[in-house]
């Protein structure tokens, strides 16, 4: 159930950082997106609005220069010939005659009958173009009479005023004719203009929107230069990561990235070589040392045969050699035996190194395995064995007898006897305790039990075996697809955990040997390839 | 029993001279006869000179190796062969054991344990019982110790003989390796399945009649061999 559960969380959070590593990658290309679409933005706007602000000008200026050079024409011309008190008649006519001219302005004639009154001229007639239609501020201004001297030769101008009646821009001008006569003002309607501006100012805005759009393909296109790189970089550095030393990239180009990819392949280069060269001072360290032990291999034959001869000779009647002798002669016989089982350990644990160990399997008993083992060791008094009979897994038996006589041989040197040796199943494994009733297992020993040659202190007698026989333990359960564990019992002494799987999963399994007709080669072995590498 | 009262003669081929010295010197002291050579050429050539019944044979050999020796031995002669190996080498076992040897012992070696192996490996070709089983076209002669098959004479090793009469004495019944090495090889509890293996392929390949597809002498998944009767 928590099983289920925290399997259920981590799957959420293994899905959660896929998002948000996919999240943080694509921000680099979001970031690019964004900083292109600003640049272009900010040129389009100002580049539009100053196009747009120029030509505003240019063309209103133009319009209403030529306007007002025509109402001006128009008022001296025409205004200008009117008597200084015309009638209402004659100002309507001026002004009308006024308004015809190219550029149709409407116009209006203000000024004073003989009478006194003040009169009215539109082009438009009544309904047109009124006083009401002209803004105080210009009345005031074209009315107001100016001192005149060096610098302004008229009592009056001409004054302009751009005003917006109903979401139509116009333009409005006064005067008045010197030396007396009517006041004109004059209305253009300065919408043809407003409309050209307006399509305008849609182009400029088209024009920006489409800037904003290539600058976001742009920076796609510029993201996706630089981050295809990047991604095959970091590829390249899981593989390498992955100890697949010889990953490269190909590197093309002169920019940046060419330089860092020429980077990594420098590195990966120096990785490679250094890792080669360490690899191989191992290999050199673990060639002398299998060559050295089966150099002494040989003399060691030699002498275990004669030495024989020297034991029965001990064995046989006592008094057939010399008391002063004698000793030396054991003393020959029993290191001969320990430099014998040095050997033959620095050759097992070469043949690990070197992988080159093979399982034999057999389908093994193992109340009998390991009741055979302590028997043949003269053991059976201080060991007890708690098995069940008939419980049989697929093992090397030569190398479970190992592992036993190690861990067991173990129990009795550190922990003393009685040692309690006890087997059960567990799920698809066989679990072996070997538990002794000595003192345990230092805590800053039990991390270094099964390092070769660990002597837990200096001052620790030399005759305690190789130093060589948990390790060896552990490299053949390794070999099986097992495990052993140390560990101190609550209750006193050490306890040793060796577990193997039952059997080989049907992948290991041989083929069937003679019914599928195979010939040589079928029957031999259940060796398979050595699985543990230490 | 009169076979026992004879000391048996044994052939070693060493290279080494103080491991020939020693283990000739540890064999002698163990009641065998012994000749030794110092190459496989040498050992050939003696013996064609004298019949040894048992050789002891080092793999590791200048000029032909021991496992050559020990097929050019097998082409012509059934005689016991004990490898010596390197146990560094496991593959030198299984080579070792398919170019025909009856068993190996490992460096360092132990007088005893090279003794004892070959009095079992001698003891292979004792008769003890007087009847005769056949098995199809097989048939066993218990009392004269031989093998015919359609009428023809087999040439068996000792070790293949006494594999094949173990087997035969519980037909149609299911021998663990283990089992088999007790009784054929006399080994301990530690014994090397792959010798029953390399020695039932031998065996196959002169008493089937489709070695590759054997009707006699029958794999048991898990368990060992049987022989069976064709039906």
């Amino acid at each position: 159930m928590t099983q289920a559960h925290q399997g259920g969380a981590h799957g959420w959070t293994g899905a959660r950082k896929g998002v948000l590593s996919r999240l943080r990658f694509t921000s680099l290309r979001l970031r690019l997106v964004v900083v292109f679409g600003l640049v272009a933005l900010t040129a389009a706007v100002s580049a539009s609005a100053i196009a747009y602000w120029l030509n505003r000008e240019a063309v209103l200026t133009r319009t209403q220069d030529a306007v007002l050079r025509d109402f001006e024409q128009e008022m001296q011309n025409r205004a200008g010939a009117l008597p200084e008190r015309p009638t209402q008649d004659e100002l309507q006519h001026t002004a009308g005659q006024m308004a015809g001219s190219d550029q149709r302005f409407s116009v209006l004639l203000v000024g004073r009958d003989t009478e006194g009154r003040t009169v009215y001229g539109s082009s438009g007639g009544l309904n047109g173009f009124s006083l009401r239609d002209v803004p105080k501020s210009l009345r005031t201004a074209v009315n107001r009479t100016q001192k005149v001297d060096g610098a302004n030769k008229y009592p009056y101008h001409l004054y302009w005023q751009r005003i917006v009646d109903h979401d139509t821009p116009y333009l409005v001008a006064g005067t008045r004719v010197i030396g007396g006569g009517p006041t004109g003002y004059m209305l253009k309607s300065l919408e043809p203009e407003a409309k050209d501006l307006n399509s305008l100012a849609w182009s400029l805005g088209i024009a920006t929107g489409l800037a904003l759009i290539g600058s976001a393909l742009l920076a796609q296109a510029a993201a996706t230069t630089v981050l295809k790189p990047v991604q095959r970089l970091g590829t390249a550095a899981r593989r390498l990561g992955e100890g697949k030393l010889d990953t490269r990239l190909r590197v093309s180009g002169t920019d940046e990235l060419a330089d860092l990819s020429r980077t990594f392949n420098y590195a990966a280069e120096a990785l490679e070589k250094r890792v080669e060269d360490m690899a191989a001072r191992d290999e050199a360290s673990r060639r002398f040392v299998a060559d050295m032990s089966h150099e002494l291999r040989t003399p060691l034959t030699a002498i275990t045969a004669v030495t024989e001869i020297l034991e029965e000779e001990l064995e046989a009647e006592t008094g057939s050699m010399d008391p002063m002798i004698e000793p030396a002669v054991r003393l020959v016989v029993s290191e001969t035996r320990r430099l014998n089982d040095l050997v033959e350990n620095l050759m097992e644990v070469t043949r690990f190194d070197a992988g080159t160990a093979r399982l034999v399997l057999d389908d093994v008993d193992l109340a009998d395995q390991i009741t055979a083992c302590i028997d043949a060791r003269a053991w059976l008094d201080a060991v007890e064995l708690d098995a069940e009979r008939g419980l049989h897994a697929r093992l090397d038996p030569r190398r479970l007898d190992v592992i036993l006589a190690n861990l067991i041989g173990n129990a009795l040197k550190h922990g003393g006897s009685p040692v309690r040796v006890s087997v059960r199943e567990a799920d698809d494994s066989i679990v072996i305790e070997v538990q002794d009733h000595g003192p345990g297992i230092p805590e800053d020993v039990l991390p270094h039990v099964f390092d070769r040659f660990y002597k837990a202190s200096a001052s620790r007698p030399r005759s305690e075996g190789s130093g060589l026989g948990l390790s060896i333990a552990l490299e053949n359960a390794h070999i099986h697809g097992g495990e052993i564990t140390a560990a101190n019992s609550p209750d006193s002494g050490a306890v040793f955990t060796l577990r193997l799987p039952r059997g080989t999963s049907p992948a290991e399994e041989q083929p069937a040997e003679d019914e599928l007709g195979q010939d040589s080669g079928t029957d031999r072995p259940q060796g398979e390839d050595s699985k543990g590498d230490a | 029993m009169g076979q026992n009262e004879r000391v048996p003669s044994l052939l070693l081929i060493e290279d080494d001279d103080a491991i020939r010295t020693a283990l000739e010197l540890s064999l002698t002291r163990q009641g065998h006869r012994v000749a030794t050579a110092a190459s496989g050429e040498d050992g050939l050539k003696l013996l064609r000179e004298q019949r040894p019944d048992l050789i002891v044979l080092d793999v590791m050999l200048p000029g032909i190796d021991g496992f050559e020796v020990c097929r050019r031995i097998r082409r012509t002669d059934q005689l016991p062969i004990i490898l010596l190996t390197a146990r560094s080498d496991d593959i030198d076992v299984v080579v070792g054991l398919e170019s025909g040897a009856d068993d190996y012992v490992v460096k360092p070696i132990q007088g005893r344990v090279l003794d004892a192996r070959i009095r079992a490996v001698l003891r292979r070709g004792e008769r003890e019982s007087t009847d005769a089983a056949s098995f199809g076209s097989l048939v066993i002669d218990r009392a004269a110790m031989t093998v015919t098959k359609n009428g023809e004479d087999l040439q068996l090793t000792p070790t293949e003989l006494r594999l094949l009469l173990e087997l035969s004495r519980r037909p149609g019944q299911a021998l663990s390796r283990q089992q088999l090495l007790r009784l054929v090889w006399e080994h301990d509890y530690l014994g090397d399945s792959r010798l029953v293996d390399a020695c039932v392929q031998r065996l196959r390949a002169k008493v089937e009649d489709v070695p590759s597809s054997p009707t006699l002498i029958r794999t048991v998944r898990g368990v060992g061999y049987r022989l069976d009767a064709p039906q």
